[in-house]
């Protein structure tokens, strides 16, 4: 399919627009907006089991807290499984098999700026032992996917967007907390333009660089297992089968209202794609190589598909986490050639 | 805390193992310390103050004119507005004020008429508990309050009617009024007296010494003259083929709500929890038996709301979910929810001692001593410092970690009633921070 022609119209208003604008000079509607896993707007949730039963008489009601008003299950939310596709970069995230609700959530944006085209994506994974989890992580991902967005659009020095947007997504993480505790959340973002691949996290989630022969890890884990591994007392495969290996050291929350978080600015050696993703799939393939293996060249030229096809690897070697994978690949896939 | 004044926290251990079917759960309820964030109610308070006038009540003679002084401090108590009335016991019952089986309203003209009919009481005849419940009944039915709650002293078995007929009465009053019991001596039976308290909501207490009879009245009716919110029920409401195990008052004291459940909709039940003060704070347990799911679902297991009615309608307080989470992680599944525990704990020491005691005056002197031993442990372990204390007038403490006890040979009658009566007490623990 061929666009290059045709200048694209405001989905809003249907006036046509330039590209690199951001917003529509007619009507003002936002031309890119970033997609987060929220779920479907259209998603109605209903019982699996009663809203199918025909010995219970519908319709079957879910209370305003998303369980079944009959059984009582809790009623699939739209964030179960979420794919986001924006050409230059894609995501899926699955709630897994083990657990009730995916705390997980990916926010993924595009800008076209005077200097090329940007691909921005933010992964964040809910703390399980704070209360509510999945709240948290959304609310990460979106204000950190907002403050990016408006980083790139603007010009603004990537490193130090990227921090901006850790302090914001705190800053909004403060607020949710309550006499329930301190929601809190991982955090991963990547800025990745023409020219380079700005990393920024807190937490345990990852980013990877994975091409034909020099993958790489790009993020060092705030976890207990990682100070383990930093400080000499065991390795890496050794450090993971320690009970509390997944506690992790740094996060977004209440309890730590101004959380230092680490940033890297890397440059690509030459083709290859960046990998966010969230511990429901680093654990069943931790290196960069494997993952790597599994990607590539595939995640080149199919991101969604390749990032489908690692969700279903990790459901398959057991499911037990919510997983979270977002792919870009590059150089950048330019629209031109779409 | 909420618009309505109160908070409903749930606290528990939301992990079951694959095909667990038990949720536990406890449910804390408080109400605003400011009386002004409570809603009130619109008709004002009611009390009735029933004195057993019982020939026994003249042995020693200090004892009549301790309930006469008791009835006249508890008076003075009253608020002005509130609807009050004396009401007199024997084998009959009648109104001592107003006599002529009404209601008054508290003014210091009518408190001062109230003081002066109630030094006119004697003693003489027998003991009617239900007979004086049927008289609270009827003369609560002259005035429209919603905060109705009486007093009831005796000193002696309820032996001038069968305990059918009392256990009818006390029927007939459930969910009309509150009632605090009290018996002076030690010639009164305590289980008896329980029946009254625990259907109508209230306290049941010993005062051994006549002489302390004023200040208890005046604390009780102190404690009536703080309750701001009538008629609250916890609803609670489960899943389809869901089964209520129980559920319990635990803190401050054991009571059993169980049996008290009204239906209010295919799967939800009202239970009653009596009226509220500002400030209060109590913690219920509820078990609940579900339909196990899959590992890694989640099922709500009861929403627990609570529910103000008045003639107007019910109105939701506050409401907390109870959940339950299947999980293959035997780390998660298998800890305790340490309040949980301490409450099920607290719920079983009241149970041993109510047994133990009932064996130790049956003459089975070995079971009295396994079960009291077992709460002596349960109390240490517990930090139920009152408790064990009582339980230390009625067996020599050899172990209390282990529970290993001997009875005691001679125990005075007012320090076994007083730990029978005191039993159900027991000491809070807080949430664990999260």
């Amino acid at each position: 399919m061929s666009t290059s022609e045709t200048v694209a119209a405001c989905p809003s208003c249907g006036q046509p627009t330039e590209s690199g604008d951001a917003f529509c000079e007619a009507c003002g509607t936002e031309l890119a907006p970033a997609l987060v896993s929220t779920g479907a707007p259209d998603f109605t949730p209903a019982c699996p089991v009663c809203s199918v039963d025909p010995s219970v008489p519908q319709p079957v009601a879910v209370t305003p807290d998303g369980y079944c008003e009959n059984c009582g299950r809790k009623v699939p939310t739209g964030r179960d499984h979420v794919e986001l596709d924006l050409g230059l970069l894609a995501g899926v995230t699955d709630r897994g098999s083990r657990h009730s609700r995916n705390e997980d959530a990916m926010a993924l944006a595009t800008a076209e700026t005077p200097s090329g085209s940007a691909a921005i994506a933010v992964v964040s994974d809910g703390v399980s032992s704070s209360p509510r989890p999945d709240e948290a992580s959304l609310a990460g991902t979106q204000a950190g996917i907002r403050v990016l967005l408006d980083g790139v659009r603007s010009g603004d020095d990537l490193a130090e967007t990227s921090l901006d947007a850790v302090r914001v997504a705190a800053a909004d993480l403060v607020a949710l907390a309550g006499p329930g505790g301190a929601p809190s959340a991982t955090y991963v973002s990547a800025i990745v333009t023409a020219e380079a691949v700005t990393v920024c996290w807190l937490g345990d989630s990852r980013a990877y660089w994975l091409a034909a022969g020099d993958s790489q890890r790009l993020t060092t884990d705030d976890s207990l297992a990682q100070e383990m591994v930093s400080s000499g007392l065991l390795d890496e495969a050794a450090a993971m089968t320690v009970p509390q290996a997944h506690v992790i050291t740094r996060w977004l929350g209440a309890d730590i209202p101004e959380p230092e978080a680490h940033v890297l600015t890397f440059t690509p050696p030459g083709p290859g794609a960046v990998l966010l993703c969230t511990d429901g799939l680093w654990n069943y393939l931790p290196e960069a190589g494997g993952l790597a293996e599994r990607a590539m060249p595939a995640a080149l030229t199919d991101p969604l598909g390749v990032a489908g096809e690692l969700v279903k690897f990790a459901l398959e070697a057991g499911g037990m986490d919510n997983i979270t994978v977002v792919l870009v690949p590059f150089p950048l896939r330019s629209q031109i050639h779409e | 805390m909420s618009e309505s004044g109160f908070t409903v926290d749930i606290d528990q251990n939301q992990y079951l193992p694959e095909g667990g079917r038990t949720v536990d759960a406890v449910v804390t309820v408080t109400s605003a310390d400011s009386d002004t964030a409570l809603p009130v109610s619109d008709t004002p308070a009611a009390e009735i103050i029933i004195v057993d006038c019982s020939g026994s009540m003249d042995v020693p003679q200090t004892k009549m004119a301790s309930a006469r002084s008791a009835v006249a401090a508890a008076i003075d108590v009253l608020h002005d507005g509130t609807a009050f009335a004396v009401v007199a016991g024997t084998s009959q019952s009648w109104p001592v004020y107003p006599s002529n089986g009404t209601m008054a309203i508290a003014s210091d003209a009518t408190r001062a008429e109230a003081k002066r009919a109630a030094s006119s009481l004697r003693a003489t005849g027998g003991t009617a508990i239900g007979q004086w419940l049927r008289q609270a009944c009827a003369i609560f039915e002259t005035y429209p309050a919603q905060l109705r709650h009486a007093i009831l002293l005796t000193d002696g078995k309820n032996q001038h009617e069968t305990a059918e007929q009392l256990a009818a009465a006390i029927h007939r009053c459930e969910g009309l009024f509150s009632c605090d019991c009290r018996g002076v001596g030690t010639d009164w039976e305590v289980a008896e007296l329980r029946k009254v308290s625990t259907a109508l909501l209230g306290t049941v207490d010993i005062i051994p010494d006549p002489a302390g009879l004023a200040a208890d009245f005046t604390a009780m009716m102190e404690n009536a003259m703080g309750k701001q919110v009538a008629d609250v029920s916890l609803r609670v409401w489960t899943p389809q083929s869901a089964v209520i195990q129980f559920v319990k008052q635990v803190a401050p004291e054991v009571v059993d709500l169980t049996g008290r459940r009204t239906q209010t909709g295919p799967q939800a039940g009202d239970y009653p929890t009596g009226a509220w003060a500002p400030g209060e704070s109590r913690d219920y347990h509820v078990c609940v038996m579900v339909n196990p799911a899959g590992v890694g679902q989640e099922m709500l297991a009861a929403r627990v709301s609570l529910v103000a009615s008045s003639a107007s309608g019910s109105e939701v307080l506050g409401q907390g979910l109870v959940r339950a989470v299947w999980t293959d992680n035997a780390e998660l599944s298998t800890k305790l929810n340490a309040r949980v525990a301490h409450y099920t704990g607290q719920a079983e020491m009241a149970g041993l001692i109510q047994d133990g005691l009932e064996a130790r005056k049956q003459g089975d002197e070995e079971t009295a001593t396994a079960k009291l031993g077992r709460a002596v442990a349960l109390a240490s372990k517990s930090g139920n410092e009152d408790t064990a204390k009582l339980l230390a007038k009625v067996v020599d403490v050899m172990d209390a970690a282990t529970g290993t006890v001997r009875l005691k040979k001679a125990v005075a009658d007012a320090d076994e009633m007083a730990l029978d009566t005191r039993s159900t007490k027991t000491v809070r623990v807080r949430k664990e921070q999260a």
